[in-house]
């Protein structure tokens, strides 16, 4: 056997060139591999956190009307008693806050936008939701003001600026158009790309009063631990709240159901590209196996014609194939680790992508990569086993030629 | 020690049938220094093959110590060629990348040897073909004729009851020819392993001492030459 492993090694360096264009191109698969698992990974982490932290905490109390009928956030379909959910939900190890959530268009100068307006309470929405840290201008909502914070983004495409006056028009929760004028006194710039683009903020207490919602709010935000695995949770809430009929609690995931999609949908079609990469990476391999096999074709007989057995003939080119693979392995997982470091900690800034087009993903500015040891390993571990299963075809062929046909091979 | 029987051998190139060896029955003793000799297409190789269980005869019966080689499947052929016999080719087949050492080594590795047993009788037989200070040179860093004693000695160090050369000076000058044919000559006295070549080299022929003479795949002539 150490015999076999000395030929292979040596032959390594029989073909140098070849052998590193080779592992050269196994290195550049694995990295390429490494690099978008990685960025993958970190891109979903971040966006599931800026869900929770901006977007929809880990669970959201609402009815089932208003559910039925998101896209319009209809008033009329609002939570009566919130106190009562509040008084249910006691002693669960939930947090909550109070949110109405409308559709609205703003106006400013001779321009209008159509925009999601949440009504916040300032007091208890720093709780569960970190938006007050994201004030890029200007500053957070106070409770009862007349004011209104906005996304950075909305902000821009209106050309708005602090301190100055925008009005909003919206209908309320019996149907009535009402109009107020707010003063900008805030700018967001979030990481969840989703509040920086159309939304705007208002204290709960000024939406309460002018829409007429007497108490009524559109969704009660839930945080607790468990939000990466929320379903036995929102089970035994669900069942707690079921003593107040038409209420259903929804979970971050049920939420965010186009972010899962399009990362699923992401995933899968980065896993196509990987497989892609390591298709190109075993023909690369398969190709060098099969001329060195061809260019070796007497010399396997001569070892033949001495009684070597073709078991370990084989086995002498699949030691080969392998240590290609693990040269491969060895630099692309080095330099893809290193990649995936400065991936990790520095990123690569998104900010005017981002701003241009949605791909999905709560992430703005900086994505970070994120650490994905078992796709490190299983790379390395591919890399060298696919290498040596691809000597297999090559080699295989050539034993199958008779002894005095491979000693005559030119 | 070796019986040839009546062996036939045809091939098929293309839609044509080849008839390589017609009925050639021979016997090889112990010790001998034999060479079969013939134009291109007598099928002397195809002899050499086949008594070297490197091909299977169409017809007939071969015996190596007794023992018939039509009987035998795959894995038995590679046995007994890895104990019994050793081959040197036309064009040397050394392994490029290992030295003169590992190409020699390697032989006595297959039969499981140990590493002491390994290092020693590779050292002393190299040095009796006349490579001492040359075990670490690769093939390339050695010269035609020393490259043949390195097969020489691959072939050798098992030990084997017979030695098969297909054609072993045609790719060396006249004069390292004889130093070839010289050395195994001596190889020959001193160990009596049995040597049998296929050649046309008159020089070859010169230094048998049994000449077997094809032609069309018959043998024409089979002499004691006594040299």
């Amino acid at each position: 056997m150490s015999f076999l492993l000395s030929l292979a090694f040596k032959n390594l360096s029989r073909y140098r060139r070849r052998t590193m264009i080779t592992a050269g191109a196994l290195a550049v698969g694995l990295i390429f591999f490494i690099f978008m698992d990685g960025w993958l990974q970190g891109a979903e982490r971040e966006s599931e956190r800026n869900i929770i932290w901006y977007e929809s905490g880990s669970a959201k109390v609402m009815t089932s009307e208003y559910l039925d009928d998101l896209k319009t956030m209809p008033l009329k379909h609002a939570i009566e008693n919130p106190d009562a959910v509040e008084q249910v939900l006691e002693g669960t190890g939930v947090t909550t806050t109070r949110r109405t959530v409308f559709a609205g268009e703003i106006f400013y100068g001779e321009g209008s936008l159509y925009v999601k307006v949440v009504a916040v309470d300032p007091q208890t929405d720093g709780k569960i939701y970190r938006l007050s840290e994201t004030v890029a201008e200007g500053r957070y909502l106070e409770p009862d003001e007349q004011g209104v914070v906005l996304g950075e983004w909305l902000a821009q495409d209106l050309g708005i600026q602090v301190g100055e006056e925008i009005t909003i028009r919206t209908r309320t929760r019996y149907g009535a158009f009402q109009t107020f004028d707010l003063i900008v006194v805030g700018v967001l710039n979030s990481p969840n790309p989703m509040i920086n683009k159309g939304t705007a903020f208002i204290p709960l207490s000024l939406a309460d009063e002018l829409l007429e919602m007497e108490g009524a709010v559109t969704e009660l935000t839930l945080y607790f631990p468990e939000w990466q695995n929320p379903e036995s949770k929102i089970q035994s809430l669900q069942d707690r709240l079921s003593v107040l009929p038409g209420l259903t609690v929804e979970s971050w995931k049920d939420l965010a159901r186009d972010f899962l999609m399009i990362a699923q949908a992401k995933s899968a079609g980065s896993g196509i590209l990987l497989v892609l990469v390591f298709i190109i990476a075993a023909v690369g391999i398969s190709n060098t196996m099969l001329m060195a096999v061809y260019e070796r074709v007497r010399e396997i007989g001569m070892m033949r014609a001495m009684g070597m057995k073709d078991g370990a003939i084989r086995t002498t080119f699949l030691f080969e194939a392998g240590g290609i693979g693990l040269i491969g392995a060895v630099i692309g997982v080095g330099l893809g680790v290193v990649i995936n470091w400065l991936m990790v900690t520095r990123g690569i800034d998104m900010t005017a992508l981002m701003g241009q087009m949605d791909i999905g993903y709560r992430v703005t500015g900086i994505f970070y990569a994120a650490w994905h040891p078992q796709a490190i390993v299983g790379g390395f571990v591919f890399g060298v086993i696919a290498a040596m299963l691809f000597s297999i075809i090559p080699s295989s062929r050539a034993l199958k030629m008779e002894i005095t046909d491979c000693l005559r091979y030119e | 020690m070796i019986k040839v029987e009546k062996v036939t051998k045809d091939y098929t190139v293309g839609q044509t049938k080849v008839h390589a060896l017609r009925g050639v029955s021979l016997g090889i003793e112990k010790g001998e220094f034999l060479s079969i000799a013939g134009p291109s297409g007598s099928g002397k190789t195809t002899l050499l093959n086949l008594i070297g269980c490197l091909d299977k005869a169409t017809s007939g019966e071969i015996y190596i110590a007794g023992e018939a080689v039509s009987t035998k499947n795959k894995k038995q052929l590679a046995l007994l060629r890895r104990k019994h016999l050793g081959f040197v080719f036309q064009s040397f087949n050394l392994i490029p990348v290992l030295s003169a050492y590992e190409n020699v080594s390697f032989a006595l590795s297959l039969l499981g040897v140990n590493g002491a047993q390994i290092k020693k009788r590779t050292y002393d037989l190299l040095e009796e073909v006349g490579l001492k200070g040359m075990e670490t040179r690769l093939p390339g860093e050695l010269s035609g004729g020393q490259q043949q004693r390195v097969a020489v000695a691959r072939a050798l160090i098992k030990e084997p009851d017979m030695v098969l050369a297909d054609e072993p000076t045609a790719n060396l000058d006249s004069d390292t020819g004889h130093e070839i044919l010289d050395l195994m000559v001596a190889l020959n006295k001193k160990h009596g392993t049995t040597f049998v070549f296929s050649t046309h080299d008159q020089m070859v022929m010169d230094y048998a001492r049994r000449l077997v003479k094809l032609h069309d795949g018959e043998i024409t002539s089979d002499e004691r030459t006594g040299s």
